[in-house]
């Protein structure tokens, strides 16, 4: 233990194997894969390189299917991103004493099962749904209205799947905002709306950005919401990687999907968090 | 005026938030007791009988033994590996240390279903194909980030001088450690076995391309079982995870506060 005391690296070691062996080396080659030519049920790595898997993207049919994966994730994080701040908002006005109950209102369906909470939403918006069946018997509509199995549906899923993961990342900028600022913006006579909009809201820059990142990258990965409640005409990158992989055994060209899924999200990370540094950066300088 | 409005709009969008948060979970649990086979809100009838049912299901109690056995397995391989990744990055000062972190937190940033095709294919070079294996390594991997920050943020909270105190008094590395440090550290240890568990007993995408037809997790045997019915036992068994994961949050709120744990 004295040995391991002076070399923090041995303790290391196992988790650095763990994650190099189980993560980094297979990503490297499924990336390697996406690289050859298409063998259909063939997974051996070849010195032959081409291109050819990623071509077919420019198909218009796969281009359209990663189009409607970027048009999804995008709407979802900005319906996430407006709710998100004002509940967060609203959260951090709200007394202490009731504060800790509301958090954990927001936080604990993060970790209820996604299949449970999606499902929940298929009993709401289905055609015999529990939306349909009251606004029937309310007298508002006669034919059921047809929301399951389309896009907004899956957007709908989304932002209740990856809503509290924006709260939690806005309440954390909200926790560092230091009260005394918004009171002296008070007492020099802005209004409420000015403070939002003027103190506040470029305070919570880092958090939202935060937030954007996190909720933008696991909608473009997600399959569970997009596979129960899109039906076949709203299918997205992940719900045509499994088709590739599973259904059609192209395994070349479903590696090559996933570079791209994976190749967006970093790229879409990457250069949230390069805005907001320079902005920061522009921030301290303007002062 | 214009000042009530606006404290009435965004007072009404707070209230719709929580109703939209919390509603697929209510409709969920109140439809479980439905006593007809049609999902039916509010209920006419109620009944237990899609409880007995979903837990007499062949493919939900093999899902939910495989998850179980699989989400203990994975938890107890990744603490004690995130423990020891924890402990050595407290400690160490070079600067390659950043880089280390960035590796040991990269399976948060790899979307799980990234991870899991990675791991199917690797390992099917390698012809390694069985499922419970693949299962347990790709949990194991997603879940050690978890782990690492628990401890972490535990062990930012830790005094130095203790562990120095426990040194100059004699105690040994190995007694420092036993006495001192895992005492002090146990809450952190806890909250990320524990969050460990949930994730790995609810995980999709991890496990999506890793099972097999003789090894299928629940959330997974669930969803193909909504393939082809919809009737409430669906709705029995969601109830059952909602319960459960709903007593380990309050659990984990009590014990470490669920806003620390999740925001890291």
């Amino acid at each position: 233990m004295s040995a391991l005391r002076r070399s923090p690296a041995l303790l290391m070691l196992p988790a650095c194997l763990l994650v190099t062996g189980c993560l980094l080396l297979p990503i490297a080659y499924l990336i390697g894969l996406s690289f050859n030519p298409p063998v259909v049920g063939e997974v051996e790595l070849t010195t032959t390189l081409t291109l050819r898997n990623y071509a077919r993207l420019l198909d218009w049919f796969y281009a359209s299917v990663l189009l409607k994966t970027l048009w999804v994730s995008i709407v979802t994080t900005a319906i996430s991103a407006v709710l998100g701040i004002a509940l967060a908002l609203s959260l951090w006005r709200t007394p202490a004493q009731w504060r800790g109950l509301l958090v954990v209102v927001v936080l604990a369906p993060l970790l209820v099962s996604i299949v449970a909470r999606t499902f929940g939403w298929m009993l709401l918006l289905g055609d015999a749904g529990i939306i349909n069946n009251a606004l029937i018997g309310l007298g508002v509509i006669r034919e059921p209205l047809h929301m399951m199995f389309t896009q907004g549906a899956v957007i709908v899923g989304l932002v209740h799947v990856f809503l509290p993961f924006m709260v939690l990342s806005v309440l954390a900028a909200f926790d560092r905002i230091d009260p005394a600022i918004p009171e002296a913006a008070d007492t020099l006579g802005a209004g409420p709306f000015t403070i939002f909009w003027q103190v506040i809201l470029p305070l919570l820059n880092p958090g939202v950005a935060a937030g954007v990142t996190i909720v933008f990258s696991l909608a473009m990965s997600s399959y569970v919401t997009p596979a129960l409640m899109g039906g076949s005409s709203a299918g997205v990158l992940t719900t045509l990687v499994y088709q590739q992989l599973v259904v059609t055994y192209d395994w070349h060209f479903g590696a090559a999907l996933v570079a791209v899924l994976l190749a967006t999200t970093l790229v879409i990370l990457g250069s949230v968090l390069y805005a907001n540094a320079v902005r920061t950066a522009r921030w301290m300088g303007r002062r | 005026m214009i000042g009530l409005m606006q404290r009435v709009s965004f007072r009404s969008l707070i209230i719709g938030s929580y109703i939209f948060l919390l509603a697929p979970l209510i409709c969920v649990v109140v439809v479980s007791f439905n006593a007809e086979p049609v999902q039916q809100f509010p209920p006419r009838s109620w009944s237990l009988r899609w409880y007995a049912h979903a837990l007499q299901l062949e493919s939900f109690r093999n899902g939910a033994v495989i998850s179980f056995a699989l989400a203990v397995a994975a938890g107890l391989l990744a603490t004690p590996i995130g423990v020891l990744a924890a402990i050595g990055l407290h400690r160490s000062h070079w600067r390659g240390k950043s880089a280390l972190e960035a590796i040991f937190l990269a399976p948060l940033i790899v979307p799980g279903i990234v991870t899991g095709i990675s791991l199917l294919i690797a390992l099917a070079a390698l012809d390694v194909r069985e499922a419970p294996l693949r299962l347990l390594l790709g949990h194991t991997v997603a879940i050690l980030p978890y782990s690492i920050r628990t401890v972490l943020a535990s062990l930012a909270r830790l005094d130095p001088a203790l562990e120095e105190a426990a040194e100059t008094l004699g105690a040994s590395g190995l007694r420092s450690f036993r006495y001192i440090l895992l005492p002090l550290i146990r809450p952190g240890i806890l909250a990320g076995l524990v969050f460990g568990l949930i994730l790995s007993f609810d995980d999709v995408s991890v496990s999506l391309f890793l099972v097999d037809a003789r090894t299928t997790t629940l959330p997974l045997a669930i969803m193909s079982y909504l393939e082809y019915s919809f009737d409430p036992s669906i709705a029995a068994i969601s109830s059952m995870l909602i319960a459960v994961t709903l007593g380990l949050a309050v659990l984990l709120e009590r014990s470490f506060g669920l806003k620390r744990l999740l925001a890291g």
